[in-house]
């Protein structure tokens, strides 16, 4: 057995599709939220700054919708089987809102391994998000400890760069540039992720 | 095929020899790249890794748009290391017995075919036929050939870059290929037609060769 412990991004690495464009459709806000999404993903504006951003778009949805509409987001079902069955080793690593994702991690078997950005809520809104998740301090907190780290965006680079085996992700979309120029691997299909994920066991 | 294998392909190198502007890889023989070449012979194998490098995100578009189940393996350094550091990158958690073929090699289809189906061990040579060819030094014993050294002065034949070992027995090293298989000298020695191309000659002979049918 390898010992390296797994950490994962979420959107467009576990999800089929980024979470929260998805919540923008129902609120008609989806073009706002594509074009600071996309600008993110590619490092033109600071992660923390356009999630802000971001969140304050889709503050005015009940965090409780928020869930339902997350609850139904499609997963890459054979990456959710190795992170069930290898629970222990793994970690998520997202930039997403604890309010919002609790009910997914629970889904993973997640729960108690996962970091994640943080959100104050009075009377089923967000008032607040008090804590940007920063994928650089998480990886600190494996100090010492070989990690493999999975993931597609510009945001995800750091946690790949810093990993033994640092793998950029590119099955629900383009790997960002700064992914591709710090990884140790990439591939475009599930299937062969998962095939080497096994293999990094 | 019982044993489990991964077939690496080292398409990081630049190519500069050939002064094409692209890497090897990409070159179009008779119409498609020869990437897609190497690949169209591979669909029974599940583990193929291709290492990259120089035009990195060219090669993953070519090799994607063709086949979407390729682990791709990234030589950061490859203006620096030469195909052994490509190859020790990516045998890195491979299956029990491991392939090395060169992006820049074209096998003939039943020679490549028969190495792979098979799950022994071997390196395989060719008659020499490049400008200053990687020579192995051989012996036979009981009709079998065994490759026993590399060499630039003396070999009968020409080592090609195609081999396969158990994974477990290679050290990893940033030279060459050949320098990594030195250890594990004598291996049984298949002969097998090829050409490789690194200058404009040697492009022009493999599209006569592919346009012929792999006729000699």
């Amino acid at each position: 057995m390898s010992g390296y412990v797994f950490l994962f991004d979420l959107d467009a690495t576990i999800t089929k599709a980024e979470i929260l464009p998805e919540i923008a459709v129902k609120i008609d806000k989806q073009q706002e939220m594509r074009d600071l999404t996309e600008r993110t993903m590619t490092g033109e504006i600071p992660f923390d700054h356009s999630f802000l951003e971001r969140v304050k778009l889709l503050s005015e949805i009940p965090v409780s919708t928020v869930k339902e509409i997350i609850d139904k987001v499609p997963l890459n079902e054979k990456l959710v089987d190795f992170i069930r069955e290898n629970h222990e080793r793994c970690y998520i690593v997202t930039g997403n809102l604890d309010v919002w994702i609790e009910d997914l991690m629970k889904k993973l078997g997640m729960e108690g391994h996962y970091f994640c950005s943080k959100a104050e809520v009075k009377d089923d809104r967000i008032v607040s998000v008090d804590h940007v998740v920063d994928k650089g301090e998480v990886i600190a907190s494996f100090a010492g400890q070989p990690f493999v780290a999975v993931g597609d965006g510009n945001n995800d680079a750091q946690m790949i760069a810093a990993a033994e085996v640092g793998i950029g992700f590119g099955g629900v979309r383009e790997i960002a540039p700064a992914v591709l120029k710090c990884a140790t691997h990439a591939t475009y299909s599930e299937d062969r992720l998962c095939q080497f994920l096994k293999q990094l066991l | 095929m019982s044993v489990s294998k991964t077939i690496v392909i080292s398409c990081a190198g630049m190519g500069t020899r050939l002064g094409i502007g692209s890497t090897k890889a990409l070159i179009d023989i008779d119409g498609k790249p020869l990437i897609i070449r190497q690949l169209e012979l591979l669909k029974d194998f599940d583990d193929i890794r291709i290492v990259v490098g120089y035009q990195m995100e060219k090669v993953i578009e070519v090799v994607n748009s063709y086949r979407k189940d390729i682990l791709f393996v990234f030589n950061h350094n490859y203006r620096n290391t030469g195909t052994g550091g490509s190859f020790s990158l990516a045998i890195k958690h491979a299956a029990d017995m491991v392939v090395s073929l060169d992006g820049d090699l074209l096998v003939h289809p039943e020679d490549l075919m028969r190495v792979l189906n098979s799950d022994k061990e071997c390196v395989c040579g060719g008659i020499p036929c490049t400008e200053d060819p990687m020579l192995m030094k051989t012996l036979t014993q009981n009709g079998q050939i065994y490759g026993v050294g590399f060499s630039r002065e003396e070999g009968e034949y020409e080592w090609t870059g195609l081999a396969q070992v158990k994974t477990s027995r290679l050290t990893p090293g940033d030279r060459h290929v050949c320098d990594m298989l030195v250890p594990l000298l004598p291996l049984p020695m298949e002969l097998i037609r090829t050409k490789e191309i690194d200058t404009m000659s040697d492009y022009e002979h493999a599209v006569a060769w592919v346009r012929s049918g792999y006729a000699d």
